[in-house]
């Protein structure tokens, strides 16, 4: 299952194969920092409001597609927000991997991260803070990188198969 | 010399970057007028901004979530870029505290702070990258230099400098001063008793809902 992480309101993109779309469909509330979705229910965040679910939906694809507007080499707010409220995807014990401590897996699907980003002005050092983010990401998530494309504007990218 | 102290923790109290702010503020000392403003929303009012924006030097304190910025603190600087304020005289530094043990964790969180930073206008400053984080708003008050914080008050103390004299520092990087394998231990006894006290089992921990 690809599983797209959007903040592209009418998304029209079409996607071969079966997916699952988180875009804005109201307003989210940011990561409060509690730990509730490790420590009261574990893989779920504990605020509801409808993107709660985004830990156990990463536990269940084998794609994860970020598509946002490229901020500063980052996601927009929208797409961190679901990524911030995703962390119950790991688990809150601590691995050392490639001398580094990361989470430990909570799920046995291997990830391929990829990302399609647009914005008038991107930078190239934006470019490539953006793409060591996403490679960061993945060693995070365990997973592995796809391709990561940039486009100026929402119109270039309806071109696009997902 | 004015500069605005920034609480990017989405906690209002008992945050890691309150606590940061705090031993920051002791080596500010009298030599500066602080304005401590927090960013714990996704929103930003015209009055802070306003406030904000007499200000030499903006000095953001915040965790490190998912590789980046907590997204509502993001969701702040575009607020903020948008202002267009595009004052060349505004340093920024950042205070990057991460729950893993390496400081260097933070240094792509930095990276977009700095971008950021180059986008709105303002001159980027440098930063602190700080490792082993999760238990900073525990630790006991030690005298500044001494115990598990010695490495993270020398960097602040630097960094404190550097933001008074309104020049360029370049990233550095720290963790606490005691072993990662002990740091680890107590992280992973600390989920296990918070999730005994929410009435489960060290064994929920590994859980994986429907």
């Amino acid at each position: 299952m690809k599983l797209i992480i959007t903040d592209i309101n009418n998304f029209n993109i079409p996607v071969e194969g079966e997916y699952k779309l988180i875009n804005p469909q109201g307003d989210i509330h940011h990561c409060v920092g509690c730990f509730g979705c490790w420590v009261k229910t574990p893989g779920k965040c504990v605020i509801h409001d409808g993107y709660e679910g985004t830990g156990t939906d990463m536990g269940k694809c084998t794609e994860l597609i970020l598509i946002s507007r490229c901020c500063y080499g980052s996601v927009s707010p929208f797409v961190k927000m679901v990524q911030d409220r995703a962390i119950s995807y790991i688990h809150p014990d601590f691995v050392i991997r490639k001398g580094e401590m990361h989470h430990k897996r909570r799920y046995k699907n291997m990830i391929t991260l990829s990302a399609y980003f647009y914005g008038e002005d991107i930078t190239e050092t934006e470019k490539e803070t953006a793409i060591n983010v996403l490679k960061a990401n993945v060693e995070n998530y365990d997973g592995l990188i796809g391709d990561v494309y940039f486009y100026k504007t929402l119109e270039e990218l309806r071109g696009v198969t997902l | 010399m004015k500069i605005t102290l920034i609480n990017g923790s989405p906690k209002v109290k008992s945050s890691a970057s309150g606590a940061l702010i705090e031993d920051f503020k002791g080596y500010l000392g009298e030599k500066a007028e602080v304005v401590e403003v927090g960013f714990h929303t996704t929103t930003l009012t015209k009055e802070v901004i306003e406030e904000m924006s007499k200000t030499e030097a903006w000095v953001f304190v915040y965790p490190l979530y998912v590789d980046g910025i907590p997204g509502h603190l993001l969701s702040c600087l575009v607020q903020l870029e948008q202002a267009c304020l595009q004052n060349p005289q505004i340093h920024i530094y950042g205070i990057v505290n991460c729950g893993f043990y390496e400081g260097v964790q933070a240094e792509l969180s930095l990276k977009i702070l700095q971008n950021w930073s180059l986008k709105a206008g303002f001159v980027w400053g440098g930063g602190v990258g700080i490792g082993g984080g999760g238990g900073l708003a525990m630790m006991p008050k030690l005298e500044p230099g001494h115990g598990p914080k010695a490495p993270i008050d020398k960097a602040l103390q630097g960094l404190s400098e550097t933001v008074l004299k309104k020049v360029v520092h370049e990233n550095c990087y720290v963790s606490v001063a005691f072993p990662r394998s002990l740091y680890r231990m107590g992280a992973q006894s600390g989920w296990r008793q918070m999730i005994k006290a929410n009435g489960g089992t060290a064994k929920d921990l590994s859980k994986i809902p429907e």
